[in-house]
């Protein structure tokens, strides 16, 4: 193990064991140390869930599209590919249990599920795939599980071939899974016709858009990573490049595309919606449409892919504007009252109620009809920690099990 | 039996006894409301719009047939009694929020905290309890609790504690202008019914199909 390697497992794994104890703190004061008040429900933990979920799911979609539509030129990333995919899916669930008020109750969806919530078909896909992709990546690694890791191998005759056969058998399905991920943390939202700023059809696929476009920026800042952006590869990032732009483009189009129809015909409620979007929160919008179409853009330059810093800039601003997008679920949905009425006597006027906040700050109001929700330091450290659990994993599995293709000469 | 309420806004003076009321014999904790009374468009209770008039309208739980957040409970916490009020079990709920994303009407409240916590940053008095003193359980789940535990959702249950023994919920019974009402839906010649027949009684965001069982009726049309 090299000296970089054992400091950035030291760093990421510290950073987790803050985030574990800032957790711990929270479980015993309250979400009360979260900047969240009843008016402003959801905050930084479900924004975080969206942005995990997508980081998790384009991984696998090229996994599996090596597979099922052989793009043979991916394959050397295949393994790394899997493993993003369960480190993601595996924070995506970390992330949500800080937000849950009663979280050592979270056995009652097992002994009560309700079976129309939205809320509980998402605890079920994110679970079904976790498992394929960790069975993905087992299936692949499988050939290589030899000497001090042979005892992690199953008998079989020929695992070259048992691999080759099982990872296309797979392939299908952990590609339904991917995409069920996205669709249905998207109907967690979209489904919700309280909320103009979610109740849209376009969600879904924008979903599931953002997700192959930053799904694949992880897999290529990794491959980057891991291999150097040498000559090797270059034809395995170029494709990728190819993905992500396309990908973004497809998600800045379903994006604009439902702005466009909401703020044509413009009624009282988006017209709410577009004065949070567009007023409040112009400079994030600026940033989540500009950053990850810059992004996607240079990387689809030869000579950005064949620089690590330009590579890594040009994945981070993508990444970081995807991180914008999620966080912007929240404001327009939560500051845009669902009671709204046009009182008697005052027609062409939209009034709303306020709501108590449910919270004592000296100088806050007691009643809100909008609040500028910014994330307490506990919830910034503890998205951060699940953030660096990610990392030392997917550094942990690459230092100690067969993930990188071995060098040929 | 679809218990509803009906509220005449005509008769309501914007006091906010029911608001009071409510909040003390439910042991809301500080910033915790499940009424609201507000005087719509305008930006100041019992203050006049610039234009239009002036009414107020005590908004809580709708009790709504269709009810968006018994649809999203995960752990099916929140149910329908027999008598159509939606309730929630104290024991059961996980405190996802979802529900509070989910409701239209904004009348869900989250335990961020201790309840006596939160007594002594808004420095109330010590040992000042208020409220129904004991646990209830509506067929067999809890609905009530005086001191309720940190990081479950709560709101308004048509005073199930009361309603269970035959008394009529804490606003009905509190309002100065005697402007609530509750009754059965199903039975047509009911004084609720009647009054929702006679009056063209409105709900609240209809267009969200949520179907509510509190009814309101419009106040006159008064010059300003």
């Amino acid at each position: 193990m090299s000296g970089k390697m054992k400091c950035s497992l030291w760093g990421s794994g510290a950073l987790f064991l803050v985030a574990l104890a800032a957790w711990l703190y929270q479980l015993r004061q309250g979400l009360i140390l979260t900047n969240m008040v009843n008016s402003f429900s959801w905050g930084l933990y479900i924004s975080g869930l969206a942005f995990f979920v997508g980081n998790a799911a384009g991984g696998l979609v090229l996994t599996s599209s090596i597979y099922l539509f052989g793009v043979k030129q991916l394959k050397p990333l295949a393994k790394l590919g899997a493993l993003t995919a369960f480190a993601n899916v595996t924070a995506a669930m970390l992330i949500v249990l800080p937000d849950i008020g009663k979280p050592f109750r979270l056995y009652n969806l097992l002994l009560h599920p309700n079976l129309m919530s939205p809320l509980v078909w998402d605890v079920i896909v994110l679970n079904l795939y976790a498992l394929a992709s960790a069975i993905y990546l087992y299936i692949l690694m499988l050939p290589e599980l030899t000497g001090r890791l042979g005892w992690l191998a199953v008998k079989v005759e020929n695992a070259h071939d048992f691999s080759e056969k099982w990872a296309k058998r797979i392939a299908p399905v952990a590609l339904l899974f991917a995409i069920g991920i996205h669709v249905v943390t998207a109907w967690i939202f979209s489904t919700q016709g309280g909320r103009d700023w979610w109740f849209s059809p376009a969600m879904a696929p924008d979903f599931v858009s953002v997700a192959i476009a930053v799904g694949a920026t992880v897999v290529l800042l990794a491959g980057a990573l891991a291999y150097g952006t040498g000559k090797k590869y270059e034809e395995a990032y170029r494709t990728l490049g190819l993905i992500i732009f396309i990908a973004t483009c497809v998600h800045l189009f379903l994006m604009m595309n439902d702005l466009v129809i909401h703020a044509w015909y413009g009624n009282g409620e988006t017209h709410r919606i577009m004065e949070i979007a567009w007023g409040d929160f112009a400079g994030f919008h600026v940033f989540e449409v500009a950053a990850p179409l810059l992004g996607a853009g240079l990387l689809m330059l030869p000579v950005v892919r064949r620089s690590m810093p330009l590579l890594a800039l040009s994945s981070g601003l993508l990444i970081a504007g995807v991180f914008v997008h999620r966080f912007l679920i929240m404001p327009a949905a939560y500051n845009n009252i669902p009671m709204t009425i046009t009182p008697f006597g005052l027609p062409n006027t939209h009034w709303s109620l306020p709501i108590a906040s449910g919270r004592f700050f000296p100088g806050l109001d007691t009643f809100l009809d909008q609040y500028n929700y910014s994330p307490s330091l506990v919830e910034v450290v503890i998205l951060l920690g699940i953030m660096a659990y990610a990392v030392f994993l997917i550094l942990l599995a690459v230092a100690k099990l067969p993930i990188l293709a071995k060098e040929k000469a | 039996m679809k218990m509803g309420m009906v509220i005449d806004l005509e008769k309501c003076i914007g006091c906010r006894s029911c608001m009071v009321a409510c909040k003390q014999h439910n042991a809301q904790p500080p910033g915790t409301w499940w009424n609201r009374v507000f005087t719509p468009g305008s930006h100041r209770h019992l203050t006049p719009p610039a234009k239009g008039v002036e009414y107020f309208l005590p908004v809580h739980c709708q009790h709504c047939e269709n009810a968006p957040c018994e649809k999203v409970c995960p752990v099916g916490a929140t149910f329908h009694a027999g008598d159509g009020a939606v309730l929630i079990d104290f024991d059961r709920c996980i405190g996802c929020r979802y529900c509070m994303a989910a409701c239209p009407y904004g009348v869900r409240q989250f335990n961020w905290q201790e309840p006596e916590r939160t007594h002594e940053r808004s420095e109330y008095q010590e040992k000042y309890h208020y409220g129904y003193p004991r646990e209830h359980h509506h067929d067999g789940r809890l609905v009530y609790t005086p001191l309720r535990p940190k990081g479950v959702v709560e709101k308004c249950t048509f005073c199930a504690q009361y309603r269970d023994k035959g008394e009529l919920p804490a606003c009905v019974r509190a309002c100065p202008g005697k402007a609530r009402f509750v009754g059965d839906l199903d039975d047509p010649d009911s004084e609720v019914s009647t009054m929702i027949k006679a009056r063209d009684a409105f709900t609240l965001l209809p267009e969200k199909g949520t179907k509510p069982t509190v009814f309101y009726l419009p106040p006159k049309a008064r010059e300003v």
